[in-house]
């Protein structure tokens, strides 16, 4: 008995950094980052090769930490904005996914919604020749329309005929890759690259090989935008009766109902929201990182979003800091593999992991605060 | 015609049976997004034991068909114990477990096939060669007409797709198990008051769906894709998914369902072909399933209705 209390103490004080029940929203994800880094590294040694000169690696290669040396025009900067170029349309695809699962909807169709706006947009605004201007906003306009489209279709079957928007996202999903896929290799095919043509550099949402202080950056515009937005959903969710109906839908859909909430408008106006941030990702990914549609291919930000926003806990800041931290994983990968010889796979083997771990946040904040009990117990029978 | 029907069965039946590991999952209460990466990752520990028990004694993988689907359903449920650990140990939200699961089994088969071609093989190469396994004609039945299709170039998998399809439907709807584990999603606390340990169930139900997920996962390898690479991860696992939920959660109706969407992706490749179009068209003759999905959907996912208790963390306490 005396050892068995011994035990849970002993454990109690091992859990001191995630015990604060305050801080647990960042203290868990934080948690199982590391861990997923410990087992990474464990992987690595393996190998036979240096964990920690690998992350070092992985940092370099992202713009974070400086590399032994640069090719002409490229400094540390120039590598970090890549990096916030390649994580703008994440931030907005998580984004969407959190809205949707605000409302207890999941929006598993972002692949798809993306890929649609990002090709009207270019279609629409990508060859048409117009003045950055005019070009570039109107650009950010049609992905707002064409996501929030598909994302209110989604809503509206769902409400109208009781389809799971899970099985009809995922077959918009298909829908979209194939027609678009066709209108591409018809009419806008490459012949060398196979993807669309690029598009013009007026459309395009990042100002590529800007020269300043002899170097050539490229500065995602997108991206201002994207810390915006987020900044504005955290408001509406927080401060605004929409905002607060859509959350209530979403905890408890026949408890809204008898408070007089519309149901069903909410979830339709949750579903277009949602659809309008996975088109702002579609046109940043498609007209800013890339500057082409590679035919019959969902990007995979679709899906991974929806663990990003999970990592943010689904909270629009929190959503910031997650996307941070896988697009450095993604983009310092190259690098990493080049350097150091691991192969490029394993950082997404990390990033999987990092996930794994914060899926079972739940589980270890229900362990923490039985700990707790114990704990408060035993200090009571002793004295 | 018989090549819509032969392409189609072959394309319906690894479905199927994919989605009866489905149903048994969300039967039992567990919602089961984690197809995909069951399947991907029983084709990988197939692919992978094919490949490494053929080097060993020096045969052509061609032969190595029945040893891979037996390793490859071990691999799926293997893998598919994270989901059942995730899900009913930890209690963690079942719907973000599975994407989570898809996400891990894609980074891990495209890691470890990288990194055991490079050890093993000395090959830089991202997939495993495995050859498209061979069929057979049943030699009567072939002449009828029309059905004499299904008889027609079979592949060997197929035919065990069907016993243990026959299987599963005996097992769900036929024994005690079965009973218990439909009850475990409709109304868990009655289960639990019968003396029947709920989460056991459950934990079972999923392994089942791993098992038969990776056998579907090699069916295909060994079928569309003739290798195992990333290519696996087509989405095959949510249009099972689809397949289950348009079917009603029944094993019948699901039947139907996938070979809807069989005949339907034949059938778009086959007027494609016969019109002479242009390879392009195919593409737009390719949603012929999903559309077709979507409008059935439309009339009939009125009268659908989930599991009661899908989607939830078992909780004794809660009344």
């Amino acid at each position: 008995m005396n050892k068995d209390k011994k035990k849970t103490s002993l454990s109690y004080r091992l859990l001191w950094p995630i015990r604060n029940e305050k801080w647990q929203s960042i203290t868990i994800p934080v948690a199982s980052i590391l861990i997923s880094f410990i087992a990474a590294a464990i992987v690595i040694l393996l190998l036979g090769k240096n964990p920690l000169q690998a992350f070092y690696n992985l940092f370099q290669g992202a713009g974070i930490l400086p590399k032994a040396s640069y090719a002409g025009y490229k400094s540390m900067l120039t590598d970090f904005l890549s990096l916030l170029n390649a994580m703008t349309p994440l931030v907005f695809a998580s984004l969407a996914v959190a809205v949707a699962l605000k409302a207890g909807l999941f929006n598993i169709g972002v692949s798809g919604q993306m890929l649609f706006s990002g090709f009207l947009a270019t279609v629409i605004v990508g060859y048409s020749g117009l003045d950055a201007f005019i070009a570039k906003p109107l650009v950010l306009l049609i992905g707002i329309v064409a996501g929030g489209l598909m994302g209110g279709l989604v809503g509206w079957l769902k409400y109208r005929f009781n389809i799971h928007e899970v099985v009809s996202t995922i077959m918009l999903n298909y829908i979209a890759q194939y027609v678009i896929s066709f209108f591409i290799q018809m009419y806008y095919i490459d012949p060398v690259s196979r993807q669309s043509q690029y598009i013009s550099e007026a459309a395009r949402l990042t100002l590529v090989n800007v020269e300043i202080a002899n170097l050539k950056m490229d500065i995602p515009l997108g991206f201002l935008l994207a810390i915006i937005v987020a900044i504005f959903i955290k408001f509406m969710m927080d401060k605004t009766v929409v905002g607060f109906e859509i959350q209530a839908v979403g905890s408890n859909r026949n408890a809204a109902k008898y408070t007089g909430i519309k149901v069903g408008r909410n979830m339709i106006l949750a579903m277009i929201l949602s659809g309008s941030l996975a088109g702002l990702a579609g046109v940043t990914y498609y007209l800013g990182y890339y500057s082409s549609i590679q035919p019959k291919v969902l990007s995979s930000i679709g899906f991974d979003s929806i663990a990003v926003a999970l990592l943010g806990n689904s909270h629009p800041i929190g959503i910031i800091f997650s996307s941070f931290l896988i697009s450095t994983i993604d983009q310092g990968s190259t690098y990493m593999s080049s350097q150091a010889g691991i192969r490029q796979e394993i950082a997404s083997v990390i990033i999987g992991l990092i996930l794994l771990f914060s899926a079972c946040g739940a589980y270890v904040k229900h362990k923490v605060s039985r700990l707790k009990d114990k704990e408060v117990e035993r200090k009571d029978s002793e004295s | 015609m018989s090549t819509i029907i032969i392409d189609g069965l072959s394309f319906a039946l690894p479905l199927f049976i994919m989605a009866i590991g489905g149903i048994f999952s969300e039967k039992s209460g567990i919602t089961n997004l984690a197809l995909e990466g069951f399947q991907g990752v029983g084709a990988f520990v197939g692919a992978l034991s094919a490949v490494l028990i053929a080097n060993a004694l020096g045969t052509d993988v061609q032969n190595m068909f029945y040893v891979s689907l037996i390793f490859a359903m071990i691999g799926g449920m293997g893998f598919s114990i994270i989901h059942a650990i995730l899900c009913i140990k930890f209690k963690a939200n079942q719907v973000i477990s599975g994407v989570v699961i898809n996400i891990l089994a894609v980074a891990l088969t495209a890691f470890l096939t990288t990194q055991i071609n490079a050890l093993v093989f000395g090959a830089a190469s991202d997939k495993f060669r495995l050859g498209v396994s061979e069929r057979f004609t049943i030699a009567g039945l072939a002449d009828i007409p029309v059905i004499g299709a299904i008889f027609t170039d079979v592949y060997p998998f197929q035919v065990i797709i069907v016993v243990m399809a026959i299987f599963a439907w005996y097992l769900l709807y036929k024994t005690r198990f079965g009973m218990r584990l439909r009850a475990s999603g409709d109304n868990p606390h009655a289960v639990d008051a019968a003396g029947v340990n709920v989460l056991k169930v459950r934990f079972s139900a999923v392994l089942i769906s791993g098992l038969l997920a990776g056998l579907a996962g090699m069916c295909f390898a060994y079928s569309i894709s003739a290798n195992f690479s990333s290519n696996i991860y087509m989405g095959y696992g949510f249009l099972a998914i689809a397949a289950l939920i348009f079917g009603n959660w029944r094993i019948l109706p699901t039947f139907a369902a996938c070979l809807l969407f069989g005949f339907a992706k034949s059938g778009g490749t086959f007027i494609a072909q016969a019109m002479a179009l242009p390879s392009s068209y195919t593409d737009l003759f390719m949603i012929l399933p999903y559309v077709l999905t979507l409008l059935l959907l439309i009339f009939f996912s009125k009268s659908n209705r989930a599991p009661r208790a899908l989607g939830e963390i078992y909780d004794k306490g809660k009344r």
